[in-house]
């Protein structure tokens, strides 16, 4: 018996030394240095991190950063942004309006192929609009269509767009992800296709594997008819913290992050040896709305008053370090048509006297008290810091006493103009255009249910969107600034940079941070 | 013997039948506390971004708007089909997170029980055993330390250490970036794959990746076991058979290691069961820190956009594995204590 119990116990003590070893010698392989990160070196791939996550890869229902990130190298539209902020033909090689800008007829690349080899035709990009428009998936990316009425195609090159109303800006709808040509082979119908489910595009990249929430491999189309990319592949890790982004991006874990770090990480990655912040133009805003039926907000000269205190300078050198600029209109610097409106209006820096002044022209008993709504966890940590700041100048003012009030983002994105009168959102366009920055604000009905309505608005609005000229399209974009600054039904305060962080090892970050604020990465080589 | 037999059988039996109307309570507190709560997943998904007509309009097609009888009842009927359901806000099936989420947490959590016996029974065997020596007080103070400090912090202090000051550790993920990208899996269990792949080298990646997540979450719990260790052994040793064998001559080392430390031990097989709860709890924050693609780390996503199906199905996992654990535990007492019945 004690025999049995002996020869049991030495098995066992033999079984745990036998998994130890493995384990032991397996190890020190890995750190005597045969680092798959220097594999990745020698290979090409970039390794790129990110904390947006990944919602649907499938283009029929994506509306989100992340999933357009990863989306961006795999499939492309009849139009987009191949390089620059300047809106080219990509499957197409153009497209003629009619006369009423109602019919739009686009003539397509040929040679184009899919990555898995079959060639790209009429029928497939119908089929692509068609089943965005059937699916009507849960991310809403459809409503961006909401004005084709029809897509018919004449021969296996030309597709023709039937629109509702006129619509001179048609082509910038054909570059978002609204109208990623997909297989019709390879694509149902009436579904999404999972995330888990090989995807097929036109772009320069493949999709090798998905695995959600920790990565995406991306390998380059062996089928792709433009320019290959300067690298050999794509990793994109996924990041549920920054913080431990950064941790691996400065130890080399990473080549380079995209999107996003805090104001403090991103001073902190400045001055550390082996990295570079690259900054372009960006076109993310922030702005806080006002709901124009709610008191004290029903009152214009509050509204106002508030814009002639606005501590845009205070914002982007206190809390942001530099990495976003004080903006004063809806519509982004760098975009055709912007104009300072605000700043015509209101002034570069706050002004209390004339905030004063519009006060007590209207009756208005000072100081007036208000609350003020921000989210802690969806515009990054520093929304706590710019909204303190935003909270101390209109104090300091003596006209105002703000309180402010927060709610996690899933409560707060359910209230918006339906409970607060004052709130905090954040605008990611849906194409690098005026018009994006425009309808969705200022329409009757718009998203933020902040009760806005004005009847000339409505007018300059149709007038853009069906203008014939790009003179009168201008114009109009101009108008609705100007009218904007003076109706106050939001303040739009920040606009933010593009930027990008990368060990020194990598080539071409720059080159794609521009407005168009596509992340590039058919562009990004390493030595 | 056959009556003994009997009534071990209908202990167990009547244990695995109350896991039905456990389970059935917690998963209506979840289903009622996610939807009593402010928000709801497409408001958080399509919020600050798309008109109110086609949130409302989406949250129909989803049956949001349905009476909530109407919506517990579809629940609970897929559930009873075995469809937990797909995720609301990234579409993944509920099978598929517990897969390989679940692996990854389970990776996690068995290395972290593994740290957290060897360091707790060690140290907590030496405390007992030179009870009031510097050793003894040392290992109090270790294991207080270590189950007072959070975990999250002695994951920062890890990362800190090892992996930036000494750079001896990476400090996140579950392997390096292109490990993961070229790496075959077939359980999710990456320690597993990698040795029935024979993918050597990244077997010795990923086992760096996992020192330590497992070390951070093994080292907060072992503090239970060091104590209870300690003391048992310590009121082991004072037991009259303790003191024949000494009376007999056998060596203090063989009564020491052979008799009173066994029998010490028993009870720990007890918590170490109990442990599971706040060891899955202690993962999700562990997995945060670390970046580690567990499936707590997918539940506080979740839970952040408010994905009802997501948080139900995870829950209700969490919620077996723990009573699963716990009947298990219940079992082998009943088994070595014929006094446990009902």
């Amino acid at each position: 018996m004690s025999r049995k119990r002996t020869s049991r116990r030495k098995a066992f003590a033999a079984g745990l030394l036998a998994g130890a070893v493995v384990l032991a010698v397996a190890a020190s392989q890995s750190f005597a240095g045969g680092s798959s990160h220097k594999s990745a070196a020698a290979s090409g791939v970039i390794v790129d991190g990110t904390t947006d996550t990944v919602v649907n890869i499938d283009p029929a229902n994506q509306y989100d950063y992340g999933s357009f990130t990863l989306d961006l190298p795999l499939f492309q539209g009849l139009y987009g942004f191949p390089n620059g902020a300047k809106l080219k033909p990509v499957l197409a090689t153009g497209c003629k309006a009619s006369a009423s800008l109602k019919t739009w007829t686009c003539a397509l690349r040929h040679g184009v192929k899919f990555a898995d080899g079959t060639p790209m035709t009429s029928a497939d990009v119908k089929w692509s609009f068609d089943r965005v428009n059937k699916i009507k998936g849960d991310q809403g990316i459809y409503t961006l269509l909401s004005n084709l009425k029809n897509v018919t195609v004449s021969g296996q090159y030309t597709v023709v767009f039937h629109l509702k109303t006129a619509q001179s800006t048609w082509p910038l709808i054909l570059s978002t992800n609204a109208g990623y040509v997909v297989p019709k082979a390879k694509y149902p119908f009436n579904k999404i296709l999972p995330n888990t489910s090989p995807q097929v595009g036109t772009g320069p990249y493949q999709l090798v594997k998905f695995t959600p929430g920790q990565q995406a491999v991306l390998k380059a189309n062996p089928n792709y008819w433009g320019p290959k990319p300067k690298n050999s592949g794509i990793v994109i890790n996924y990041y549920s913290k920054s913080s431990t982004m950064k941790l691996a991006l400065a130890k080399g874990e990473i080549d380079m992050a995209f999107r996003e770090f805090t104001p403090t990480e991103l001073t902190s990655l400045r001055k550390t040896k082996g990295v570079v912040v690259h900054e372009g133009n960006g076109v993310v805003i922030r702005y806080l709305v006002f709901n124009v039926t709610r008191p004290p907000f029903d009152k214009l000269a509050v509204r106002q008053a508030l814009a002639y205190l606005w501590p845009r300078q205070t914002i982007a050198s206190r809390v942001y370090h530099g990495s976003v600029q004080p903006l004063y209109s809806m519509v982004p610097a760098g975009l055709p048509g912007h104009i300072d409106a605000f700043k015509s209006a209101y002034g570069a820096s706050p002004n209390v006297a004339k905030a004063e002044s519009v006060l007590k022209a209207a009756g208005v008993t000072t100081p007036v008290p208000v609350d003020i709504w921000w989210t802690p966890s969806h515009y990054g940590d520093a929304s706590a810091d710019e909204y303190t700041e935003i909270q101390r100048a209109l104090n300091a003012s003596g006209l105002f006493k703000v309180t402010l009030k927060s709610a996690e983002w899933a409560q707060y994105s359910g209230a918006l103009g339906k409970t607060y009168g004052a709130f905090q959102l954040g605008w990611f366009p849906d194409y690098p255009d005026a018009e994006d920055y425009e309808v969705p604000f200022f329409q009757t009905g718009n998203f933020t249910n902040n009760g806005y309505s004005n009847a000339q608005m409505t007018s300059l609005i149709t007038k853009e969107h069906g203008a014939k000229t790009i003179e009168a399209r201008l114009a109009a974009i101009k108008a609705i600034q100007v009218l904007s600054a003076k109706d106050v039904s939001m303040i739009p305060y920040w606009q933010g940079k593009m930027i990008a962080v990368s060990r020194s090892n990598v080539h071409g970050v720059d080159s794609t941070l521009d407005a168009a604020f596509y992340m590039r990465f058919w562009l990004l080589s390493k030595s | 013997m056959a009556a003994q037999g009997t009534s071990l059988r209908k202990y167990l039996l009547t244990r695995l039948g109350l896991v039905i109307p456990m389970v059935l309570i917690l998963l209506t507190i979840v289903f009622l506390l996610m939807r009593v709560a402010p928000g709801d997943p497409i408001s958080a998904s399509l919020g600050g971004h798309a008109p109110q007509s086609v949130i409302n309009q989406i949250k129909h097609q989803l049956g949001f708007d349905k009476p909530l009888y109407t919506q517990y009842w579809d629940y609970l009927s897929g559930i009873a089909r075995g469809d937990f359901g797909t995720t609301i806000t990234d579409h993944r099936k509920l099978t598929d997170i517990i897969k390989v989420n679940g692996a990854a947490t389970l990776e996690l959590t068995f290395f972290a029980m593994l740290i957290a016996v060897a360091v707790g029974v060690f140290v907590g065997l030496v405390a007992g055993r030179f009870r009031d020596t510097p050793l003894d007080v040392g290992g109090r103070l270790f294991g207080i330390v270590v189950y007072a400090t959070p975990v999250f912090f002695l994951g920062l202090m890890g990362q800190l250490v090892f992996g930036v000051w000494l750079n001896w550790l990476p400090t996140s993920d579950r392997a390096s970036p292109i490990t993961q990208a070229t790496f075959q899996t077939h359980t999710d269990i990456f320690t597993l794959d990698a040795i029935i792949g024979g993918q050597w080298s990244a077997l010795g990646d990923i086992v760096k990746h996992l020192i330590l997540p497992a070390t951070t979450l093994g080292l907060a719990t072992a503090g239970i076991f060091i104590r209870l260790i300690r003391v048992n052994v310590i009121r082991t040793l004072k037991d009259d058979y303790i003191e024949a064998a000494r009376a007999r001559g056998i060596t203090e080392r063989s009564v020491v290691y052979h008799h009173a430390f066994k029998n010490a031990l028993v009870p720990v097989i007890t918590i170490v069961g109990l442990n599971m709860a706040l060891l899955l709890g202690g993962a999700v924050l562990t997995e945060t820190t670390f970046n580690w693609p567990g499936i707590g780390h997918a539940l506080v996503t979740y839970l952040e956009n408010r994905d009802y199906t997501a948080v139900q199905g995870i829950i209700v996992v969490f919620a077996l594995v723990v009573v699963a654990v716990s009947v298990l535990i219940d079992f082998l007492n009943a088994y070595i204590d014929p006094r446990i019945r009902y």
